[in-house]
Parts: structure tokens; sequence; C-alpha cells
């Protein structure tokens, strides 16, 4: 999977137009990750 | 108190945390953000709406609110309050902090701050940048300004950015609401919140 996306100027050059859109699972993704240790470390501290 | 740990506070420690005008700049701004990352995302995630016009003014807006927020930060308040320092890297290492001095932000929060300040201005720079490329009744657009290339940095660099401030605003919005928080989200409600979120090294 490509990191940006691509298209083409008026004279069939490659050209630069952001990011891939499809990479906005990645933060959510990420956000959640980080939540789901901080529960788990909030009851592994909470039994201690 | 003793079982408490160290992201709570005293209660002999309660002040006005942030004042009346940083709390309606906090939630100007975090209303603003979610406008604008709603208007930009929800149409890539298949909701459709025309979604230009709530981007660009919600844009225009942030950037009047954020200089507004920088002036205030570096003329009328002691911003060192929010600069990481030795001891941070250290607390988020879990090391024992040197200083016994308190401080008004723990790591976790400067640290935020940080990160969210960087993406937030690369956002408003490149989207200042972006708004000469659309007709609005105050201006008409110029996208002849930069070449294809740079635009495509721009666009880059607006969006990765965005993505950062996708995780932040999960993340902010999930230690706000834990109850070890309340404190901190009160005080920016209300005229009264814990002045050190970092407490004294012996108390």
């Amino acid at each position: 999977m490509d990191l940006f996306r691509f298209s083409k100027d008026v004279f069939g050059q490659k050209m630069l137009v952001g990011v891939n859109w499809d990479f906005i699972w990645v933060p959510i993704f990420l956000a959640g990750l980080l939540i789901l240790a901080h529960i788990i470390l909030r009851v592994f501290v909470k039994h201690e | 108190m003793a079982n408490k740990d160290e992201h709570q506070l005293s209660s002999d420690t309660e002040s006005v945390r942030h004042k009346f005008v940083d709390r309606i700049f906090h939630w100007t701004a975090g209303v603003l953000i979610l406008i604008l990352l709603l208007s930009a995302f929800l149409p890539i995630l298949g909701i459709k709406f025309d979604w230009l016009p709530w981007h660009w003014v919600s844009g225009v807006l942030l950037l009047f609110v954020l200089t507004f927020h920088i002036v205030r930060a570096l003329f009328f308040q002691n911003f060192l309050n929010m600069i990481p320092k030795t001891d941070d890297i250290r607390e988020l290492l879990f090391l024992s902090v040197k200083s016994s001095d308190p401080e008004k932000y723990n790591a976790a929060q400067k640290f935020y701050h940080l990160i969210t300040a960087g993406s937030v201005l690369v956002l408003a720079i490149t989207g200042a940048f972006m708004l000469v490329k659309i007709d609005t009744p105050l201006w008409n657009r110029n996208p002849a300004i930069l070449s294809d290339d740079q635009w495509g940095i721009i666009y880059v660099l607006h969006g990765l950015s965005s993505l950062v401030l996708i995780f932040l605003v999960i993340v902010h919005t999930y230690f706000t609401l834990i109850p070890e928080h309340r404190q901190f989200l009160i005080s920016m409600i209300k005229d009264s919140g814990p002045k050190w979120a970092r407490k004294k090294k012996d108390d």
C-alpha cells in the first residue's frame, strides 16, 4: 500500500497530491491500543 | 490521600488553574478542531456533504484563536510551565524526579501539549497556504503562488498532521474522562482546580 496519493498533471507527469487516506485507520487503531494498554495497566495496578 | 497516585492532588493546593479566557480558548479551539476533523474525514469515509465551507471557515477562525493563544502564552503567561524539562523525561520513564519543586503540568501533559502544538501549527500553516486555492467571499483563488511539487508537500504535511491529530484527540478525550483526571476536567470548566499536577517530591 502506497503511503502517498499521486495524480498526473496536464503534461502527464506524476504529481504528489497527498497522503493515502487508507491510513486513516492507523491513528484510530494506535489510540485504541494505547487506551487498551492503559485500561489493562489500571486494572493491574488496582489489584496490586 | 496516602493511596493516591502521583497524578492526584492534595486538597490544600486548590486554585484557579485556568483563567476564564484560557478556558474559552480551550473549548473554542476544541470545537473548531472537531469541526475541521469531521468536515475533512466524513466525506473520505463516505458521508458526502458540502464540506469545504465548514472546513475553511473553521480553519480561518482557528488561525485567529491560535494567534491569540500564542501571543497570550508568550507575553502574558509563564510559557515555561509548559516546556518539558529533564525531570519530565525522567517522570515519563518512571525514574525518580530530581527537583523537589511542584509543577503546574506533569510530564504527560507537557509532552501532549508539545506534540499537539506541533501538529496543529503544521496544520494551521499548511492550511493557511491552502486557503489561497479556494474562492471565498473574502479573496479570490491564486494557486500559482506554489508549484505542483510544492503543493504536494503542503498536502502531505497537512494530511500527516491531521492523522496525528486524530490520535491525539482520541487519547485526550479518553484521559480527560478517566476518574483520576476528573479534577483537571473540572478545572477546565469551573473557576477552581488543582494548582499542581506534579506535587512536591516529599508530598
